[in-house]
């Protein structure tokens, strides 16, 4: 409605603190940041943390439910698998899997999507219609089914589903950053900075960057939580990570037989892989806000 | 109008020609005998083999080889199933309408439920029922969805037992394949049980559809959700109420017009991504569909079929999306002006 300011407060601090004090104000965004953190944090010292190893079998403990069932025994807090296996160590080291590799998925790709999406941005005529054309026709394509396309031709296999993801996600990125970097070089500042002298490099540096950074990292959590799905639906097909590496789809695959008598092995995963994702999404849809509200002021 | 057809006619050209490109050098990057991958047979003897030689051209240009195969792929002849020892065409014709009619149930599903969510909560705009549906897509939109299915399962299969799990139609059932659309075939069949086969059909679709609807609902609603609330942010809605108009009328007459055109493009968008979402709900529900072929043949080593079903999935969403676009602009003639590649 109407934008009336009565008092117009001055502000004058840095455009990154305003920020955080905008996000701040978002619970839910907030909530979705601290989830993130301890995903990131488990993700590096799960190996260390965890109470059993992930392959440790306890003969004596088969099937246990989580130690809040009647059943349940304290020793294992989430129960147990079908072989005796920790079910907590095992999500624990998940996270590094899911989790962490989808974060080197995605930095993997902000980095060359922000390279090649800033020399599309820059070349003009024919070069850029061909560039243009190309990217139209994968950006159509689903990124799950461009991973499956190349891990059909690379073959099933943990690292291979990462550079899969990363090929199938990168279009989409180029893009993304393309579209910035030609809104941002369209505005006047840029063209009185072009007249002063500025070279190509020098625009890009101290023009354009400064300006499109936050955004890239509203397009980096995109990507995380696409990521982070492709991964573990690679991993649930039995395309990526292959059961004993403790990958939450690949475990929620796994255990797909046992639905019936424990489901508390299919259940677990797939929160987890909920939580993740969700917290990706908050903190991004936070920020598109909060950045949104920002130039608004 | 008709530049612009010209325009998009020679962009799908162009789209169908990488795709063949690609498809076509997919025999060549994939793992194990060139020969085997053309054609899908194995253990040939050396006369066999100088047959197959000089059928695929191999030892002539690449150019030869890929036009060959052009004249292949139009003449239905897409190489043998290296597991079933059919013809993959085949394959793809009987399978493919029931990937068809679970993502068409589950578009509908989700244009149904999603655009008059989306208008909802932007009409109510951060009021109770925009916080209410805003807080629910993000929960949808951040559920994996193979995990939704097994809840689903878990909770109306094998606890409620209200729905069954697997499959198309109860095995009591047997239905002639006629157009190989399950529902349209029950009605074309001819026996006394028609409304019995029918509700069978139907409680095997449910669960399927409610699944691969999931995502694109939540897309949806989001969408429609920014798309109206910039539309009613314009200067003619501030206007138009300042001419007097009550709410009601503002929003039927002035706002969804214009809002709902993008919404229009990105229905068709939803295509391709509940292609992809499918092969994974078929793989979980037992859906004999195109997907789950193409996943079992990725299990299978089954070059012919996975380069035949990628060929088939992709050619279907590039059509699917060619349509979306010509839809819309047929609609928004401002859309119509804009210059190819230009964005």
């Amino acid at each position: 409605m109407a934008k009336f300011k009565l008092y117009s407060e001055e502000s004058n601090r840095s455009p990154l603190s305003r920020l955080w004090k905008k996000f701040k104000r978002n619970h839910p965004a907030l909530v979705g940041l601290w989830i993130f953190m301890a995903l990131l944090v488990l993700a590096v010292i799960a190996p260390v943390v965890s109470p059993y190893g992930i392959n440790q079998q306890h003969s004596d403990a088969l099937l246990l439910p989580p130690s809040w069932h009647d059943a349940g025994n304290v020793r294992f807090l989430l129960g147990t698998d079908d072989l005796g296996r920790d079910v907590l160590s095992r999500l624990m080291n998940g996270a590094t899997y899911t989790f962490g590799l989808s974060v080197v998925a995605a930095l993997i790709t902000t980095f060359f999507g922000v390279i090649l999406g800033t020399f599309a941005g820059l070349t003009r005529g024919i070069r850029s219609s061909f560039l243009n054309h190309l990217l139209d026709i994968t950006l159509t394509i689903p990124s799950l089914l461009l991973a499956i396309i190349i891990i059909a031709i690379l073959g099933p296999g943990l690292m291979n589903t990462v550079w899969a993801i990363v090929f199938a996600l990168l279009p989409q990125h180029i893009h993304s950053i393309r579209n910035l970097v030609v809104q941002e070089l369209n505005k006047d500042y840029i063209t009185a900075f072009r007249l002063d002298g500025a070279n190509q490099w020098y625009i890009i540096r101290r023009g354009i960057f400064p300006n499109i950074y936050e955004q890239i990292v509203v397009i980096f959590t995109m990507a995380l939580s696409t990521a982070i799905l492709d991964i573990a639906a690679l991993g649930f097909l039995k395309l990526g990570a292959q059961p004993p590496v403790t990958e939450w789809g690949a475990i929620l695959a796994e255990n797909l037989g046992l639905i019936y008598i424990a489901p508390w092995t299919v259940g677990l995963p797939g929160v987890l892989l909920f939580l993740a994702v969700l917290a990706t999404n908050l903190v991004g849809d936070g920020l598109r806000q909060v950045l949104k509200d920002r130039k608004a002021d | 109008m008709r530049e612009y057809l010209l325009r998009r006619l020679s962009l799908l050209t162009f789209m169908l020609f990488a795709l063949s490109i690609f498809t076509f050098s997919l025999s060549y990057l994939f793992p194990g005998e060139l020969l085997t991958n053309l054609s899908g047979l194995t253990n040939s003897n050396y006369t066999s083999t100088q047959l197959l030689e000089a059928k695929y051209k191999l030892n002539e240009s690449l150019l030869q080889q890929y036009i060959a195969f052009l004249g292949r792929i139009t003449h239905g002849d897409w190489g043998i199933s290296l597991s079933s020892g059919e013809n993959v065409f085949e394959h793809i014709r009987i399978l493919f309408p029931a990937t068809i009619e679970l993502c068409v149930y589950a578009l509908i599903t989700s244009v149904v439920i999603g655009i008059p969510c989306g208008i909802i909560s932007a009409v109510y705009h951060r009021r109770w029922p925009d916080n209410l549906i805003s807080s629910v897509t993000m929960l949808g939109f951040s559920i994996p969805i193979f995990w939704l299915a097994l809840l689903l399962i878990m909770t109306f299969c094998l606890t409620l037992g209200w729905f069954p799990m697997s499959g198309r139609i109860g095995l009591l059932f047997e239905i002639d394949a006629v157009t190989n659309f399950m529902l349209l075939d029950i009605l074309l069949a001819d026996f006394p049980y028609h409304g019995l086969a029918f509700q069978d059909a139907l409680h095997h679709l449910a669960l399927p559809t409610i699944v691969l609807a999931m995502y694109p609902t939540t897309v949806l609603i989001r969408f429609t959700r920014d798309s109206m609330l910039h539309v009613l942010e314009q200067n003619f809605i501030k206007t138009a109420r300042a001419k007097g108009l009550s709410q009601a009328q503002l929003i039927i007459h002035h706002a969804l017009r214009n809002a709902l055109l993008p919404v229009i493009k990105q229905i068709g968008l939803q295509f391709s991504t509940l292609i992809t979402l499918a092969m994974i709900t078929e793989v979980i529900f037992s859906w004999p569909g195109v997907g789950r072929w193409l996943i079992d043949s990725i299990y299978q080593r089954d070059y012919p079929a996975i380069q035949g079903g990628l060929l088939a999935v992709s050619m279907f969403v590039i059509l699917a999306n060619m349509t979306a676009e010509l839809s819309h602009s047929l609609l928004d003639p401002i859309s119509r002006n804009k210059a190819h590649g230009k964005i």
